[in-house]
């Protein structure tokens, strides 16, 4: 803990997720309006004292929107990538471990999923599925699967060349001792920070499937469906979308940031001498 | 002017510290030494001596975070700390010339090895490209190499480590410099390499008649060709003077301390025969250990084997009791067999361990793999950095039921502690709070702890400071002694293994070239290689402790 | 680089797109149990959903199926869109060069101002140039495309300030400065979040290889610092560069999905879009098999290149 606090952008990262996290926690607590309450001799707005970020096409507060949206918007970014690192560690250290043969046809099934553009797998899996938030976070866990198992499965392939491991297979343990024991808690390090930056893009992908109809659906106040639903009114009020997409950049790059420092801080080599 | 005031490169009362997240480090306190023109000052440190410090402040090449306090650094006369940044860049290359430990990292592998030569000419000679080329071809036939215009052309990985650095050495040499520091310059190299470089610096310097710095840990290298010696520790000049004094009649302690570390073969740790009338223990019968996968598709065509061979045909046996040294360079399948004998390579011929037998890696079991137990080289990396002291060392306990309940183990562990020399208060800590010296103690411990038959030792010093070295070859010796297990220690360190060793296996590209007991090192019927290796070995000046 | 290595890299792009296939093939044919369930939605009557699948073909062994299906694309049948009434291959074949002058617009501009923006970066590490140009990094790579996109709206396209038009399409051939205008703005927001991507990764790798040994080397042989960066650090860092930019093509089609969306650009990503909408089966298809061989084919292209840049590539 201490050394984050010596690494500058892993401070901004941590400030700018500790406000998300109030937004999330407390969102709905603090917001001063409802935010499906319309007030219709108020539309499209700016920033006034009784609005502090303006109003939308039909006279609902936008801050109240986005502190409600918050955790829409969160935790479809934290649930998917939860399950798509689960997924994808479960194969990447089956990959590592099992070795030989198994591992390449693994990492060429793998290969050939990461060839499919995050954004293009997981509007094809929505489709099929219908959308809707649940289809979507699902549809992101399964895009993540491959990229988290190609890197899970590095970290067990460079863990499992360590002497310490080799030690124990020499001793003669079992192999269930030496991934859980030797193998696993090494591994997690390149994972967490993997997830962690994961997340960013998560809640963008979500914010993205949310503006194309596809992800959240009415009337919930994720931050990318509000800003689909600005749309045709973004010039009368540019409040309207630019608010949800600041809010967007702000929760993604703290993730963001956090996860670099998280990088920099577990792996002594990354560090700058 | 006399010889001794015409100093080429002179430290006087020089400091250095840097800045740090945790507060001021010294690295240098009043440095003092010169060097006269045709002369070689060495240099002689541990790790975190500073000496490699003192190489950057010469160079004016020193990180943001130092801060260079009181003294003068003198190029011919010349106030190095004075200069501008245009100045130094003049100087660099031109005046002073610099060859570093590992010419891998230290050439630019995107571009040709003549260009890298080329360009130092170019800037501070003036000439024009091929003229550079040119005479850099020169330079290299000059330092040995056998055909020196198809080397301009090559790319580093194509050459071999000796190659480049010779290629390194002719760009330090290129232009005639005053003076060349050399910082561990053969550490990266083998054994016969490192002779052959040693000898070309020796022959270059009595032509050119340049002023050397040679910094190195290697006491026994720096000996055979430094003329003066200074050594170092903790930033502080220790004592300095002609090397025949310093090794022949050292006056400080640290200098007697650290020339009684270096293995000696007439220093003997153990007896020179084993303990008579003992049975064999371990034995080898045309072992051979491949490396690689075959490829599903090779194995489907029934393709000949396609596998590097990391040991062939090997066979010797091991008495009890005995000490087996195994030597070799890199690369001659000395740690192969270790690993194959401790159960991590698959191998196909016989291996006899007692009265049991076993054709195959899957042939052995967990009684076997109890009897055999291995210490790895890198201390750093064979121990589980998320398990305290405790866990790793009760591990094996467990495992082979030695041990059993919380109080018996944590017995077992502080005996095992204390046999190894450490306080049994380490049991708490974690591998990152111990140095590589005591973490190389618990992973002997835990080989000890099994309680095994025999203990490979694969290259287990090798990674140490000097010091340490000698501390860990003597424990080991002793809890070798005192729980009468055979060992088999690999290493590439012959006088190490000439000290205690009973009987000496060389290795040569994964073929067994010699065997013999110690005391007939020296003898006429060894093989030639053999003959090579003892030759290239320095021996440390110095008399016994 | 010998013609062998060529021949295992084509080999490799060809059995990723076979991989490709059959996940595509699974998710849209499979998957749902019933592809005709899914062209006609939930409200189809029992008798169109059994003529549909004796149209497909569907009660047919999969495997069966996937490898007529696959023959047929081998054959370039790609069958027709059962929206537009069309041959695929015509749509596609309209669609994709309009998206390759985006990719193309937003690719070159990215090289050109990423890639020394990287190195000055990496070259400055820590100092003010560095931290402005990282700064602008981080945000860009934080931003998804439809909302930098949306600003770029709300800036430059609004209503009596209007610099660039909202959205839309000319044809080259028809007005080629309109065609421009219109370009710009899709290949700006395309671009801006690229730029950041490569200009982290430029950035990450430079400072690395100027933490190098022979950087170190090359200072200390008194070479002037242009020519270290120059001849030495440059060199060396190009190469990775080389493979992220490829890495970043995949981004890039995914972006070009949305971009085209909210700029009503007629290119693949949008033809993509209705076809989802409207699940047309052949263009879906079609459209992510397209997709993901240029990716896999720009990979290709990168490893030739980096293999031209590295010795060690080359001659390993």
């Amino acid at each position: 803990m201490r050394e984050l606090a010596r690494h500058p952008t892993g401070l901004v990262g941590a400030t700018l997720l500790a406000i998300v996290l109030v937004a999330v926690l407390f969102g709905p607590l603090i917001a001063p309006y409802d935010p499906q309450q319309f007030h219709p001799a108020e539309r499209l707005r700016g920033p006034s004292a009784e609005h502090w970020l303006g109003t939308d096409q039909f006279g609902r507060d936008i801050l109240s929107r986005i502190l409600h949206g918050a955790r829409a918007t969160i935790m479809f970014g934290l649930g998917a990538t939860f399950a798509g690192v689960a997924a994808g560690t479960l194969i990447g250290v089956a990959a590592g471990v099992a070795g030989r043969w198994i591992d390449s046809a693994i990492m060429r099934l793998l290969d050939g999923l990461l060839a499919v553009p995050d954004l293009l797998f997981t509007l094809l899996i929505v489709t099929v599925l219908g959308g809707g938030t649940g289809h979507a976070m699902l549809a992101v866990a399964v895009a993540f699967t491959p990229g988290m198992a190609r890197i899970a499965r590095a970290a067990v392939l460079s863990v499992r060349t360590r002497e310490f491991v080799q030690a124990a297979q020499a001793r003669g343990e079992s192999p269930v001792y030496v991934i859980g024991a030797e193998v696993l808690p090494n591994t997690m390090g390149p994972v967490i920070v993997e997830a962690t930056i994961r997340v960013s893009f998560a809640i963008m992908l979500g914010a993205t499937l949310g503006f194309l109809g596809l992800g959240a659906q009415p009337p919930s106040t994720e931050w990318g469906l509000m800003i689909a639903e600005a749309r045709q009114f973004m010039f009368r009020n540019p409040w309207c979308v630019a608010a949800p997409g600041v809010a967007i950049a702000v929760a993604a790059l703290g993730f963001n940031l956090f996860g670099d420092a998280l990088r920099d801080i577990l792996d002594p080599r990354g560090r700058q001498r | 002017m006399s010889d001794a005031a015409a100093s080429v490169l002179e430290v006087r009362d020089y400091s250095l510290a840097y800045r740090t997240g945790d507060g001021p480090v010294q690295a240098l306190s009043r440095v003092d030494f010169s060097i006269a023109r045709g002369r070689t000052l060495g240099l002689v440190g541990e790790s975190g001596s500073g000496k490699s410090s003192i190489a950057w402040a010469i160079l004016r090449y020193l990180p943001a975070n130092a801060v260079e306090g009181g003294g003068r650094i003198l190029l011919s006369g010349e106030d190095l700390r004075a200069k501008t940044r245009q100045q130094v860049a003049d100087i660099r290359g031109r005046r002073i010339g610099i060859v570093f430990q590992d010419p891998s990292t230290s050439l630019n592998p995107t571009l040709m090895l003549g260009r890298q030569i080329a360009e130092v000419l170019i800037r501070h000679r003036g000439l024009t490209e091929k003229q550079a080329f040119a005479e850099g071809e020169a330079l290299l036939a000059r330092t040995g190499i056998a055909r020196p215009a198809e080397m301009m052309r090559r790319y580093p990985h194509q050459a071999s480590g000796g190659e480049k650095q010779r290629v390194v050495i002719a760009t330090a040499f290129a232009c005639n410099p005053e003076c060349i520091v050399f910082d561990e310059p053969t550490t990266a190299l083998d054994i016969v390499t490192a002779r052959q470089i040693q000898d070309l610096f020796v022959r270059l310097q009595e032509d050119t008649g340049v002023a050397a710095l040679y910094i190195s840990h290697d006491l026994a290298l720096v000996s055979r060709i430094a003329h003066d010696v200074a050594v170092i520790h903790r930033g502080a000049i220790v004592e300095s003077g002609p090397a025949a004094r310093i090794f022949g009649a050292p006056r400080e302690g640290y200098t007697r301390m650290l020339i009684a570390a270096v293995p000696h073969p007439d220093r003997r740790l153990v007896d020179s025969h084993p303990p008579d009338g003992a049975q064999r223990l371990l034995g080898l019968e045309a072992l051979t250990v491949r490396y690689g996968e075959r490829s599903l598709l090779s194995r489907m065509l029934g393709r000949a084997q396609e596998q590097v061979v990391g040991a062939r045909d090997i066979g010797f046996s091991v008495r009890k009791g005995e000490i087996l040294g195994i030597v070799g360079e890199s690369g001659s399948g000395k740690s192969t067999i270790a690993r194959a004998i401790a159960g991590l390579n698959d191998f196909s011929g016989r291996l006899t361990l007692g009265d049991r037998s076993f054709s195959g890696r899957g042939a052995l079991d967990r009684a076997y793999r109890r009897a055999a137990q291995i210490v790895f080289q890198n201390p750093d990396a064979s121990l589980n950095p998320r398990q305290r002291v405790r866990e790793i060392l009760s591990r094996p306990l467990k495992l082979y039921g030695i041990a059993r309940g919380r109080a018996e183990i944590d017995r077992r562990v502080g005996e095992l502690l204390s046999q190894v020399l450490l306080p049994p208060e380490f049991a708490r800590r974690y591998p990152h709070q111990l140095s590589g010296g005591e973490k190389q103690r618990v992973a002997i411990a835990r080989a000890f702890a099994a309680e095994p038959r025999l203990v490979l030792c694969d290259e287990i010093t090798s990674s140490l400071d000097v010091s340490v070295q000698a501390s860990i070859a003597r424990l080991l010796v002793d809890l070798q002694a005192r729980t009468g297990a055979t060992c088999l220690f690999i290493t590439h360190d012959l006088n190490l293994v000439r000290q205690l060793a009973h009987t000496i296996a060389v290795m040569y590209r994964g073929d067994l070239v010699d065997l013999f007991p110690v005391g007939a090192a020296d003898a006429p019927d060894r093989h030639p290689y053999t003959r090579t290796l003892l030759d290239a070995v320095p021996v440390a000046v110095g008399s016994a402790a | 680089m010998n013609a062998g290595y060529l021949a295992r890299r084509l080999a490799a792009v060809v059995l990723v797109l076979l991989v490709v296939s059959m996940a595509v093939f699974a998710i849209t044919m499979i998957l749902p149990g019933n592809a005709a369930v899914m062209i006609l939605g939930e409200y189809a009557t029992e008798d169109q959903l059994k003529a549909l699948a004796a149209e497909l073909g569907l009660e047919r062994p999969w495997h069966v199926q996937y490898l007529e299906w696959l023959g047929r694309l081998a054959t370039g049948d790609w069958g027709m869109s059962m929206r537009m009434s069309q041959p695929v291959t015509l749509l596609i074949g309209d669609a994709f060069w309009r998206s390759a002058a985006l990719a193309g617009a937003a690719l070159v501009t990215v090289t050109v101002v990423a890639v020394p923006l990287g190195v000055l970066a990496g070259m400055r590490r820590g100092r003010g140039a560095d931290l402005g140009i990282g700064l602008f990094a981080y945000m860009g790579t934080a931003i998804p495309e439809f909302v930098t996109a949306t600003l770029l709206l709300v800036f430059l396209a609004a209503p009596g300030r209007q610099f660039f038009p909202a959205g839309g399409f000319v044809p080259p051939g028809e007005d080629a400065a309109r065609f421009l205008y219109h370009i710009v703005l899709p290949a700006l927001t395309l671009s801006l979040i690229l730029t950041a991507h490569i200009v982290r990764q430029v950035r990450s790798e430079m400072s690395e290889v100027l933490a190098s040994d022979y950087i170190r080397a090359a200072h200390l042989k008194g070479l002037s610092e242009a020519t270290v960066i120059r001849r030495h650090a440059l060199r060396n860092a190009m190469a990775p560069a080389v493979a992220v930019i490829s890495l970043d093509v995949g981004y890039l089609l995914g972006g070009i999905i949305v971009v085209e969306e909210v700029f009503a650009w007629p290119g693949l990503g949008r033809l993509m879009i209705h076809a989802l909408q409207n699940r047309d089966l052949p263009v879906i298809q079609a459209v992510t098999l397209v997709l993901a061989g240029v990716y896999a084919l720009s990979n290709l292209v990168s490893d030739i290149v980096i293999a031209a840049l590295d010795p060690r590539v080359r001659y390993a």
